[in-house]
């Protein structure tokens, strides 16, 4: 070997070969162990660092499932959820400036402590900072590009009639479960099945991978309710009117169809937005029409007359001494504000005689009279389904005192509410058939319970028809082209088992006459004006709303147009 | 233009090469697989970082400038003789010790993250360490062979060594620069060892040096902080052991095959670092253990040739040349270890890179330079066996 180097040294230096085998010997086997580390971390402790993995970045979401919408009977929208984003965080994650902390602040509303208070709660790995906010607010929301903060896809209930149906249908909370009326009491119908998802998030809370889907959400089924949109705003609008014409406390308004029993209307005022998060006292959110009781007072003539006729104690010529306007019993006088010597028995309807209905009363057991009562409906639920839905009170029949019965039969000592005090209606609307009731649109035709025999439905009906007509208490409830029929009530309230001078005045009525098609039941809580009788408060309210309902159905004449008379002195008053 | 010849094709084993093919290979492999990795990690950060401007390839476009420029420098370097690398090794030592002096000077230094390691260079910023590596295996290498005769003299042969290399590792240790530091000292050692120095010292210091670290850490709580995560990351996941345990956890994604190119979740923010000390961490979640398998070969390649081509330039006693290669495979392996170590948690954190592979301007062209130097002594070996000029 002949090498030659120009640097070769003066050959007193010299590399021992064995200290290089050794340091690569070192290296070599240094990476080797490495390699086995590396099997170690992939192949055998991967399990264990996988589940740390997903511990980190792995997430299940909840899915928001769909409430099914509510509609009016020809599809108009009631209630309908809309996708909104809800902006949540997890604090743990969070890493923002104070100028984008700030920025949030201003973003959702809130100021920057707050904001800062929930950040900083990082035991929490969920918190909201801004529920359900319109898809373009949020989205300038995630352009701040905060890690840590994302959308949650959530829906929103819109109410589009607002203040014209809130108390029928009610309203959900933030969580989309429903608070109250229909929303409330078909909550397992209209509400779904929130789903959930597993999902790998990065460290900005962006999903970036689906891993599973582990619960399908179950959207909410659709409701369509025997409402109609027309109708329920005339009857919103005219109750509104007559609460504020006449300084009410309150006014609740009901329209039956005759055949179905199905809801057309119901409204009361005051009413209340419910797509306004914030909502007014509790007193405002009730469902007068459906969760309060009231006694009835006149309204309940007709059915006392009608028991009696089908019980065959009276028959439609009986002619009652009414003494001259007082009639004492059980040591209480009961009043007639019209006083006449004599009534028919039509006329005990036609000007509502508390004395002749007294009377009519009394000429039955009391176990006739209550069951006749109890079997239009009285004294339980009307089986509208109604959340809280107050069934009135119809006294067992073996407690009765003589006096209770005779101021029964004018609706003291009794208590109903007005869906179903309408309902009972259905009996002289038809053939003497109560119809069931119901919210929902029906398909097929109901069938009722025979409650009267035809020929004392017809008479009774005839005999409502004379109450509107001049010499009745309420012609102003007349309606130009059709034959109505209907009474009047206006009785005083019970404060502390005492009667005082504060009325609830009402109305009854159906028509057209010659083929009932609608029931409309209006209701006055506390007029405070000088009228308050139900014929001057409520009737108009009947007039119009039943005039404008039955040419909104279409339904064919069966008067003249010139078929309102009015007559020409003051009106008969009544009082119950 | 013996340059020219690094892009040539001609096969490793064709009689008439006239350099390390082999090695040149091992290099574009590593070189380009680093480059695929510090884009595959980087696009999410790139994306969604104000400092890059949003771009998605900013690491990309800024890697391949590096790695261009580490090949231009490493052409240009082949053709500088090893002897002139000699004679300049103690000039370049000194300025690399005046370039880490500068790093504390205000208006050229620049501080990043409450380290003092870069120099403003208008352009781009120097890291000298990374310089000093280089200077380091130069000086040692010249330093031994010029103390050849006295080498078994402690106090004239290793003494002085061992204070030049304090004063280094001081400037290193104010930046701080704990992994250059460690490099470094590895690097003098390294070189130290095969020089023939006498193995009693080598014992001491065996003894000694574990103590210094221990005090060191000891003395400095955020590094006891470190090193305490380091061995259980899992005590303390979210706070000192967040960025070893999310290292793991890609380890532990990537199984055998890999999770593929590109679906790494760590590198989405999780794992700090992913395109530089971290890289290998995204290479184990997308390429898994096949990928991490394929860099520890290639390293234990590139160290066997350096090794071969020192034990080469020895037989044909050129000693520096000797040198300089092995002390090269030792750098580039042993910040290899460490880097590799600290992304499997055996290794406390250094702030080291992967050699030739994570993104760092500075480090890809010296290691690149270093490159050059192997072939460039390879070259001048093949030369003085075949009795040419070099």
């Amino acid at each position: 070997m002949n090498y030659t180097s120009n640097l070769k040294s003066t050959g007193q230096v010299e590399l021992p070969k064995w200290r290089a085998r050794v340091l690569l010997s070192l290296l070599l086997m240094v990476l080797f162990l490495l390699l086995a580390r590396a099997v170690f971390l992939q192949g055998i402790h991967n399990d264990f660092l996988q589940q740390e993995g997903v511990a980190r970045y792995g997430r299940v979401i909840d899915i928001s499932a769909h409430r099914g919408k509510i509609t009016y009977r020809d599809g108009e929208p009631l209630a309908i959820s809309t996708e909104v984003n809800s902006v949540w965080a997890s604090p743990s994650d969070v890493e923002a400036s104070s100028r984008q902390i700030s920025q949030l602040a201003q973003l959702t509303g809130t100021n920057a402590a707050e904001i800062k208070t929930r950040l900083n709660d990082t035991s929490r790995d969920f918190v909201y900072l801004k529920r359900q906010l319109p898809p373009d607010e949020a989205g300038r929301i995630m352009r701040l590009g905060i890690p840590g903060v994302a959308l949650r896809t959530e829906y929103r209930r819109y109410y589009p009639s607002a203040e014209v149906s809130s108390h029928l249908i009610g309203f959900t909370d933030v969580d989309d479960n429903g608070r109250e009326g229909i929303e409330y009491g078909w909550q397992a119908h209209l509400g779904g099945k929130n789903g959930s998802q597993r999902v790998i998030k990065d460290r900005r809370g962006h999903i970036i991978e689906d891993v599973a889907s582990v619960r399908v959400p179950k959207p909410g089924k659709d409701l369509t309710l025997s409402l109609d949109s027309k109708i329920q705003f005339m009857a919103y609008r005219e109750i509104k009117a007559a609460v504020t014409q006449h300084h009410a406390k309150s006014g609740s308004i009901v329209v039956l169809d005759a055949n179905s029993g199905e809801v057309l209307a119901l409204a009361n005022w005051p009413s209340y937005n419910p797509n306004i998060r914030e909502k007014p006292n509790v007193a405002v959110l009730r469902n007068l029409a459906v969760t309060d009781q009231f006694e009835p007072g006149s309204t309940m003539k007709p059915f006392t007359v009608a028991s009696a006729l089908e019980a065959g104690k009276i028959r439609q010529n009986s002619v009652f001494d009414t003494s001259s306007g007082v009639f004492i019993i059980g040591g209480r006088k009961i009043h007639d504000t019209h006083p006449e010597k004599t009534h028919s028995v039509a006329q005990v309807i036609q000007r509502s005689s508390n004395i002749g209905a007294a009377k009519i009363a009394l000429l039955m057991p009391a176990k006739t009279f209550w069951q006749s009562l109890s079997d239009n409906g009285f004294g339980q639920p009307t089986g509208s389904a109604f959340p809280g839905e107050a069934p009135g009170k119809l006294r067992d029949y073996k407690s009765w005192r003589p006096v209770e019965q005779a101021t029964m039969s004018y609706g003291h000592g009794i208590s109903v509410n007005l869906l179903q005090l309408a309902r009972a209606y259905t009996v002289f609307a038809s053939d003497g058939e109560l119809k069931p009731l119901t919210l929902l649109k029906q398909d097929v035709p109901v069938l009722g319970a025979t409650v009267y025999s035809a020929a004392t439905a017809h008479a009774v009906r005839d005999m409502l028809e004379l109450a509107v007509k001049p010499g009745g208490t309420a012609p102003l409830a007349q309606v130009v082209g059709y034959r109505v029929a209907g009474k009047t009530g206006t009785s005083h309230k019970l404060e502390n088992g005492r009667y005082v001078d504060k009325y609830v005045s009402s109305f009854v009525g159906l028509a057209p006459v010659s083929d009932p098609r609608l029931i409309v039941a209006v209701m006055l809580n506390e007029p405070g004006g000088k009228e308050y009788y139900g014929g001057q408060v409520a009737a108009p309210v009947f007039s119009s709303v039943m005039g404008a309902a039955l040419r909104q159905l279409n339904v064919p004449h069966d008067a003249p147009l010139n078929n309102v008379l009015q007559p020409p002195a003051e009106i008969i008053r009544e009082e119950t | 233009m013996p340059g020219l010849n690094l892009f040539s094709l001609k096969g490793a084993n064709a009689a008439s090469a006239e350099y390390d093919s082999v090695l040149t290979w091992i290099v574009i492999a590593l070189l380009s697989l680093g480059l695929v990795m510090v884009y595959s990690s980087s696009i999410a950060t790139a994306e969604a970082s104000r400092a890059t401007g949003y771009q998605q390839s900013y690491y990309l476009m800024r890697h391949s400038l590096y790695v261009f420029l580490g090949l231009l420098a490493g052409v240009m370097v082949f053709q500088i003789p090893s002897k002139i690398w000699q004679s300049s090794a103690p000039f370049l030592f000194i300025f690399g010790v005046v370039l880490l002096i500068l790093v504390f000077v205000p208006g050229i230094g620049r501080e990043v993250n409450g380290g003092r390691r870069w120099l403003s260079l208008f352009v781009f910023n120097l890291q000298p360490s990374e310089l000093m590596k280089l200077f380091v295996v130069l000086y040692a290498a010249d330093y031994t062979v010029r103390k050849g005769i006295v080498k078994r003299s402690f106090s004239k042969a290793f003494l002085p060594m061992f204070l030049v290399m304090m004063i280094v590792g001081v400037l290193l240790l104010l930046e701080p620069d704990m992994g250059a530091f460690v490099v470094i000292c590895a690097i003098a050692m390294s070189t130290l060892w095969l020089g023939g120095y006498r193995l009693k010292v080598f014992a001491a210091l065996l003894l000694a040096l574990p103590a210094a670290f221990a005090a060191l850490i000891i003395f400095s709580p955020y590094r006891v902080k470190r090193v305490t995560s380091f061995m259980d990351p899992w005590a303390d996941p979210y706070g000192t052991g967040y960025q070893l345990s999310h290292a793991l956890i890609a380890f532990g994604r990537g199984e055998f095959f890999g999770v593929g190119l590109g679906a790494s979740v760590e590198k989405l923010f999780y794992l700090p670092e992913a395109h530089t000390d971290f890289l290998l961490a995204v290479i184990a979640e997308e390429l898994g253990f096949i990928g991490v398998t394929a860099v520890i070969m290639l390293f234990a390649w590139l160290i066997i040739r350096a090794f071969a081509i020192g034990r080469q330039a020895a037989m044909l006693d050129r000693l520096f040349a000797a040198l300089v290669a092995q002390g090269i495979a030792a750098w580039l392996g042993i910040q290899a270890m460490i880097n590799i170590g600290v992304n499997m948690g055996v290794l406390p954190t250094k702030g080291l890179t992967l050699p030739l592979m994570s993104y760092g301007g500075s480090g890809i062209l010296v290691n690149c330079v270093a490159i050059a130097m192997l072939l460039r002594i390879d070259w001048e070996n093949r030369r003085v066996m075949r009795g040419l000029p070099i």
